[in-house]
């Protein structure tokens, strides 16, 4: 019975031209358009190094020694210390991108948005969030070993400072050398079109399970009485557009790396799994859109198709500035911007190897994906209906 | 005959309102059942009920001897249904949705092959298959709508309304398939509100209205519930109203009225009443065009019974 519903699923799927458009075709079409807009900017403009101050009250500290060490390791950020007055002066200047205050408060201070800034936040955010962890473990060891066991001073200093090194080297984002040549602006737009693609899945779905339901469509009411498990009829739908969106992605990653030579840098697996992760999570918005409210289908269709570009836009398909503005002033909104966890994920693989963020992004999208699925689960359970 | 379904006690209610009204009834087996009544009477629902579509308050529905539930596969296995509005699939040509909708019943793909052939020819859709349903017209669509609800030779068939808005040559298509399905075997239950089609397929009738079961019975037991049982019917352009007060006061005659031109008279009893009614027009020298008599419908049962239309 799986098998029978998975075949002739695909076949009306595949034989829906509005389907088509909006999975297959719309994203080459707006990846084209992203390719003609800015190829030129794309063959002049290269990111040029990042200088950010650091303003701190004592240049002997672990932070300060790795920020040095990591002026070693990179050219595409250069971190230079300075007292708060110069460091202020310089940023009103656009000399540099941005201020890090490694003092009693970890802080970091920019004057405008860009690309630039968009990077520099990420990578001191980074930083600021690797010492609130250093404290942490200082104040465990502190109260561990001098409260409790009243050990010598100097021991727990040192064993803390060891510590602090092991974390440092552990979290400093080790950002990419062999990239950098790569850095262009119009990055975020193919990663955009991505989660778009991503996300478009839902359509799929929800349309195949919308005629599933017996609340919804007639066909649903003749599915309904028929002997066959309502899971397996869902089910094998779910997979089916699952599938077909796969397909699509992968057409969409071979016409953007092939025809538009577009440089995805050298996580494509990492990239895969993401995208992976991000069509399921596509998927499963079409599921809980399907049978959670009974509307007409073009109502759903044009809720899901505002709310992925809604989201789209939060997440910088019309300009990255919209990306920082909102991680700037409502954090919360690209937390739940299903578009924004793929595309940070895809922005911390390529800009820096930090893979904590790439992992928690990949693990927030699956988690979204499982609330949806849990909820439309719950709801798809009911056999009877109030009325139909 | 034994009974296939038995509903008792049945009682359904949707935001305060009663939809369906303790409602209890049996269906035979081998038997055409007709549902009767005006829109918004309770038919539908009653079906979608049977088939446990729609939860409901009250009751007890049983099928071939037992509960129907959602998760009755095996019950399931052997019930057709054709909804009201068409349930095909656009992108799928109209042999891989009979197929589709026969594959959630049968397995074996041969056994699926011939069925679908049955079925086409059954409705007279064979010279469609591989058009698309947007390539058809609105009679050959129910026609496969038709054709996907029967194709797995359910021994149970529920019809709800299948020949609204279809074109004459289609509907009696239709009519001469569900006695073909009848003859082969199969227990049907037929909704409409077209009191013809009833009297043209059904053995058996329920009239409902308002969730309630009003009048049940053969089409012939139930017309006796109407007080008359002829009406005859004269084109007439000139009548003077005088002769409606003489006709009024001939024998056996119920009630008469005289409206664009159409005199209309009601026979309590008799079905020669007309050759007298001519002998009165030609003495009384009253020219007319046109002169019919008929039997009781059962919509002036359904007048009779409620004091409106069928259609109202």
């Amino acid at each position: 019975m799986f098998f029978h519903n998975f075949k002739y699923s695909l076949k009306t799927i595949l034989k829906n031209k509005m389907l088509i458009f909006w999975t297959l075709a719309f994203p080459l079409i707006l990846g084209t358009f992203f390719y003609m807009a800015f190829s030129n900017i794309m063959e002049s403009e290269t990111l040029d190094t990042i200088y950010i101050a650091m303003v701190t009250d004592n240049e002997e500290s672990a932070v300060v020694t790795a920020l040095k060490e990591l002026n070693n390791q990179t050219e595409m950020i250069v971190f230079q210390k300075e007292t708060k007055e110069v460091a202020e002066s310089l940023l009103a200047e656009k000399e540099i991108s941005g201020i890090l205050f490694l003092e009693n408060k970890t802080n970091f201070v920019i004057r405008e948005n860009g690309i630039k800034e968009t990077i520099a936040k990420y990578v001191c955010d980074e930083i600021i969030k690797m010492t609130h962890i250093i404290e942490e473990k200082i104040n465990v060891t502190l109260k561990e070993e001098f409260v409790e066991n009243q050990k010598e001073i100097e021991a727990i200093i040192f064993r803390c400072m060891e510590e602090m090194n092991q974390y440092f080297q552990n979290y400093v984002p080790n950002l990419q050398n062999e990239n950098h040549s790569n850095l262009n602006y119009i990055m975020i737009e193919y990663y955009t079109l991505i989660a778009m693609s991503c996300l478009y899945g839902g359509i799929i779905s929800l349309m195949a399970v919308n005629q599933t339901l017996a609340n919804m469509t007639e066909k649903g009411k003749r599915i309904s009485v028929a002997p066959v498990k309502k899971g397996i009829i869902i089910f094998s739908n779910v997979i089916a557009s699952y599938c077909i969106q796969l397909f699509g992605l992968v057409i969409l990653f071979a016409y953007t790396i092939f025809i538009l030579k577009v440089d995805y840098g050298s996580h494509l697996l990492k990239m895969i799994a993401l995208a992976l992760t991000g069509a399921l999570t596509g998927v499963s918005i079409g599921i809980f859109l399907a049978c959670i409210f009974k509307i007409k289908e073009s109502l759903k269709l044009g809720i899901l198709l505002a709310y992925t570009m809604f989201n789209c836009f939060l997440s910088g398909m019309m300009g990255v500035t919209m990306k920082y503005v909102v991680d700037q002033n409502i954090p919360i909104l690209n937390q739940i911007n299903p578009a924004n966890m793929i595309t940070d994920g895809f922005y911390a693989l390529y800009y820096y190897e930090t893979d904590s963020r790439y992992y928690q992004n990949l693990i927030h999208l699956l988690l979204f994906a499982s609330f949806l699925l849990i909820l439309s689960s719950l709801r798809l359970r009911s056999q009877k209906y109030d009325n139909i | 005959m034994k009974n296939i379904i038995e509903i008792k006690n049945l009682t359904k209610e949707y935001k305060k309102k009663i939809a369906i009204d303790n409602l209890s009834f049996e269906v035979k087996e081998g038997e055409i059942l007709g549902l009767l009544g005006p829109n918004g009477s309770g038919k539908s629902t009653t079906m979608n009920c049977i088939l446990s579509l729609l939860r409901y308050q009250q009751g007890k529905i049983n099928i071939l001897g037992k509960e129907m539930t959602p998760s009755s596969y095996e019950l399931k296995k052997e019930i057709g249904v054709v909804f009201q509005d068409v349930a095909v699939f656009d992108e799928l040509t109209v042999y891989e949705n009979i197929d589709y909708f026969c594959g959630l019943y049968i397995k074996e793909k041969n056994m699926r092959i011939e069925m679908i052939q049955k079925a086409m020819q059954l409705v007279q859709i064979e010279s469609y298959q591989d058009y698309y349903p947007k390539q058809l017209s609105g009679g050959l669509l129910r026609r496969l709508n038709i054709a996907c609800g029967i194709a797995h030779q359910p021994k149970i068939i529920f019809l709800d309304e299948p020949t609204v808005a279809v074109d004459p040559q289609s509907r009696n298509n239709i009519l001469d398939g569900i006695k073909t399905l009848r003859q082969n075997g199969a227990t049907i239950i037929y909704t409409t509100h077209y009191m013809e089609e009833v009297e043209i397929i059904c053995e058996r009738v329920i009239i409902l209205d308002k969730g309630k079961i009003i009048a049940k019975g053969t089409p012939d037991e139930l017309k006796e519930l109407a007080k008359i049982e002829e009406k005859v019917h004269v084109e007439t352009t000139n009548l003077n109203p005088k002769y409606l007060e003489i006709i009024q006061q001939m024998a056996n005659v119920e009630e008469v009225n005289y409206d664009h031109f159409i005199l209309s008279i009601y026979y309590k009893k008799g079905q020669n009443n007309l050759t007298k009614l001519i002998a009165f027009l030609d003495a009384e020298k009253i020219n007319y065009t046109k002169i019919f008599s008929e039997r009781p419908t059962l919509n002036d049962v359904f007048l009779e019974l409620t004091g409106k239309e069928l259609r109202d």
